[in-house]
């Protein structure tokens, strides 16, 4: 394979504000042509990574290689060929969708034919086009995103910086915005992007927890997935609430973890005939009517497990 | 480097063209200042309410009382011929100043002596006061006569203390009334620099708040590229706005041209980037568009008025102030304008003024890269 499309060097990434730590030491290494997924909590430092990564923030102290060029010293390279589309919509509102992807690809010197090129075309696949005309303040969340993804487009770079870039935007447009990732990949770009959102975090190809500023886990997702011991009960019932007190009450021994999702509450359990075994009891004592069933292990009960688990040796690496 | 700078610009004048509200308030807003200062500040000088004690009421004393009936500056709206009243009608606020000719005025003047008036001023409104008594010295001083003025004043003004400013208001005031030629010039100065300022000061907050300084700076734009990009289409606005409020003024105010038109117009080149940088210097280190606003308004009208030798000659005011002015252009335009206007001077004698001001906008420039980028980072 070629080069690494982010590099650690033997300097982790470090930045505080004030007092607070946000990103307390990171290194990543991202193969080009490959989705490379931040997941975490709030406040975790996944916005602080990715806006160092970006060239927008200067680090603390440390330093990684975006295709091979040192992020704090040839910043004006690592930009060229890099593109970051913030979580927030940043583009100006009083201007047109057209004007707005010019203005940002003139800053970038891209010459003005390529320009008008370039834009009909990423119009075009983003369905922006009949819209070209419109204010940016006029625009469904949808059709902000997709904008933003455009102009970041406009340059060519090699390697995208996506900050929660659905956060606030409808299913449809969702899918619509991972299928374009997915083209992005197929044109072998590199994408770097952070998701709160578990299924999304199932279609990278890489995926790095990031908990209080360290990358606690990392793997693919089948890795992160096989990284949670123990079998997944769901036990779906009209009161999850009550369930989930009542089966904490119960203080069921080998299970190690339990969580709310919609109407169904999962359990994590060492031993599943012998966890089973006490829930029902427990749920019958109480005389809640359930529903019971062994589940394979998802994105989003592996994230809420690992979430509250103590970080292991991972953490020591990172 | 140009190319960035060009597409900001561009930009800018997007934003403009967007807004024509906002345009036209930016065209329209330093005429309506010109206006309204222009005018309530003459009108200080005008229909100054004023009584007249005659106790001689002789031919001589009423041809000279006639000499404040005819003026402008003189509403005389109360007549007496004793100065029981005149207290009253001082302490009602009916009149602002009282000319008291004692008995015995035309007999002294008549005999070639030196005949003595008084003059009452209400100090509790002192530039009124000492606008008005400034009028009556020089009227009297037109009446031609040998007259001796003895002031006196009331509600406890220290004549000796505003006594420093009488120069100055001399020029002002002068028995023509042509005030305007020495005060539209600096006026024009004051106020291009608080409408400069205003203009750029949220300039980069917006850019903050919006986001889009996150995306400027990943394309690796320099924080002088950006503050050029912006400067150049809000100084092409600043002089067209200057060049409309010169045409009023020499068309409302029949403001004399005498010098040289393009070292003015390059001074107030000079001038509105000092005023636009000033403003991106404010821009580069406030948090908020309110706070902006604020500064602007602080840095923009206090020194503007107070630091400028608009409305109170520098020369005249402690050493310490002195120095102070010259740390802000505006002291140099008002210096510029009037040297240009009223004393015809060209090129080479703004020399000075121009020079320091090309100082100061390099200067501004600087900081606010500098302050841009530290707070990038």
């Amino acid at each position: 394979m070629d080069q690494l499309a982010i590099a650690s060097t033997d300097r982790p990434l470090v930045k505080h504000f004030r007092a607070v730590v946000a990103v307390a030491g990171i290194s990543l290494e991202v193969s080009p042509g490959t989705v490379f997924g931040l997941v975490g909590p709030d406040g975790a430092g996944k916005s602080t990574l990715i806006r160092m990564l970006a060239t927008v923030l200067a680090p603390d102290s440390g330093d990684a290689l975006i295709f091979g060029n040192s992020l704090v010293r040839d910043t004006e390279e690592v930009s060229a060929r890099m593109g970051y589309m913030p979580q927030r919509f940043s583009m100006y509102p009083d201007l047109t969708i057209t004007e707005n992807v010019n203005f940002f690809a003139r800053l970038r010197g891209v010459k003005k034919a390529e320009r008008k090129e370039r834009s009909a075309k990423l119009l075009e696949q983003m369905g922006l086009t009949p819209f070209a005309k419109r204010f940016a303040a006029r625009l469904s969340g949808g059709m902000k995103q997709k904008l933003m993804l455009a102009s970041v487009l406009m340059h060519e770079p090699d390697l995208l910086l996506l900050d929660e870039p659905t956060t606030g935007v409808d299913p449809v447009s969702r899918r619509e915005f991972w299928e374009v990732i997915a083209r992005l990949r197929a044109d072998g770009k590199t994408i770097v992007v952070a998701t709160p959102y578990m299924d999304e975090a199932e279609r990278c190809d890489q995926l790095a927890f990031i908990d209080a500023g360290r990358i606690t886990r990392q793997g693919t997702p089948a890795e992160i997935k096989a990284m949670v011991e123990g079998t997944l009960l769901s036990v779906l019932t009209t009161d999850p609430h009550e369930t989930a007190t009542v089966l904490r009450d119960a203080r069921i021994a080998g299970v190690s973890s339990g969580h709310i999702f919609g109407d169904e509450v999962r359990i994590l359990a060492k031993d599943s005939a012998l966890a089973g075994e006490r829930v029902r009891e427990a749920l019958h004592q109480a005389g809640i009517p359930y529903e019971l069933n062994a589940i394979n292990m998802d994105m989003e009960s592996a994230f809420a497990v690992l979430a509250e688990t103590a970080p292991v040796q991972e953490a020591a690496d990172a | 480097m140009l190319n960035r700078i060009l597409a900001i610009t561009g930009k800018e004048f997007l934003h403009l063209w967007r807004d024509p509200r906002m345009l036209a308030a930016v065209l329209l807003m330093p005429v309506l200042m010109l206006l309204l200062f222009a005018y309530a500040i003459s009108f200080d000088i005008r229909n100054v309410p004023t009584g007249i004690v005659d106790m001689d009421n002789t031919p001589t004393s009423r041809e000279y009382a006639q000499a404040f009936d005819a003026s402008d500056l003189f509403n005389v709206s109360y007549r007496a011929d004793t100065i029981s009243g005149v207290d009253a009608v001082i302490d009602e606020g009916r009149v602002s100043i009282v000319l008291v000719i004692p008995k015995g005025f035309g007999k002294d003047l008549l005999a070639g002596l030196t005949a003595e008036v008084g003059v009452y001023v209400d100090g509790s409104e002192p530039n009124s006061g000492r606008v008005s008594r400034a009028a009556a010295l020089a009227l009297t001083t037109q009446y031609n006569r040998e007259l001796a003025v003895r002031w006196a004043d009331l509600n406890g003004v220290d004549i000796s203390a505003v006594g420093g400013l009488e120069p100055l208001m001399r020029t002002w005031y002068n028995p023509e009334l042509k005030s305007s030629d020495y005060l539209i010039p600096g006026l024009l100065v004051v106020i291009m620099m608080i409408v400069t300022v205003q203009q750029t000061s949220v300039s980069l907050v917006r850019e903050r708040a919006q986001g889009t300084q996150d995306q400027i700076t990943v394309s690796a734009t320099r924080p002088t590229e950006l503050l050029l990009g912006k400067l150049l289409p809000w100084s092409i606005l600043a002089l067209t706005e200057v060049g409309i409020i010169t045409l009023v003024s020499k068309w409302l105010f029949n403001i004399p041209l005498r010098g040289n038109l393009f070292a003015f117009a390059l001074g107030t080149f000079i001038f509105v980037v000092c005023g636009l940088a000033l403003g991106m210097l404010i821009s580069s280190f406030c948090n908020t568009l309110e706070s902006a606003n604020m500064m602007a308004i602080v840095v923009a009208f206090l020194p503007s008025f107070l630091l400028s030798g608009f409305v109170f000659a520098l020369e005249q005011l402690p050493e310490w102030i002195q120095w102070l002015s010259c740390a802000l252009p505006v002291r140099f335009m008002v210096e510029l304008t009037r040297d240009v206007f009223l004393k015809g001077a060209g090129f080479a004698e703004v020399l000075p003024e121009m020079s320091f001001m090309l100082i100061f906008a390099v200067l501004a420039i600087t900081l606010a890269a500098h302050f841009y980028r530290r707070r990038l980072r």
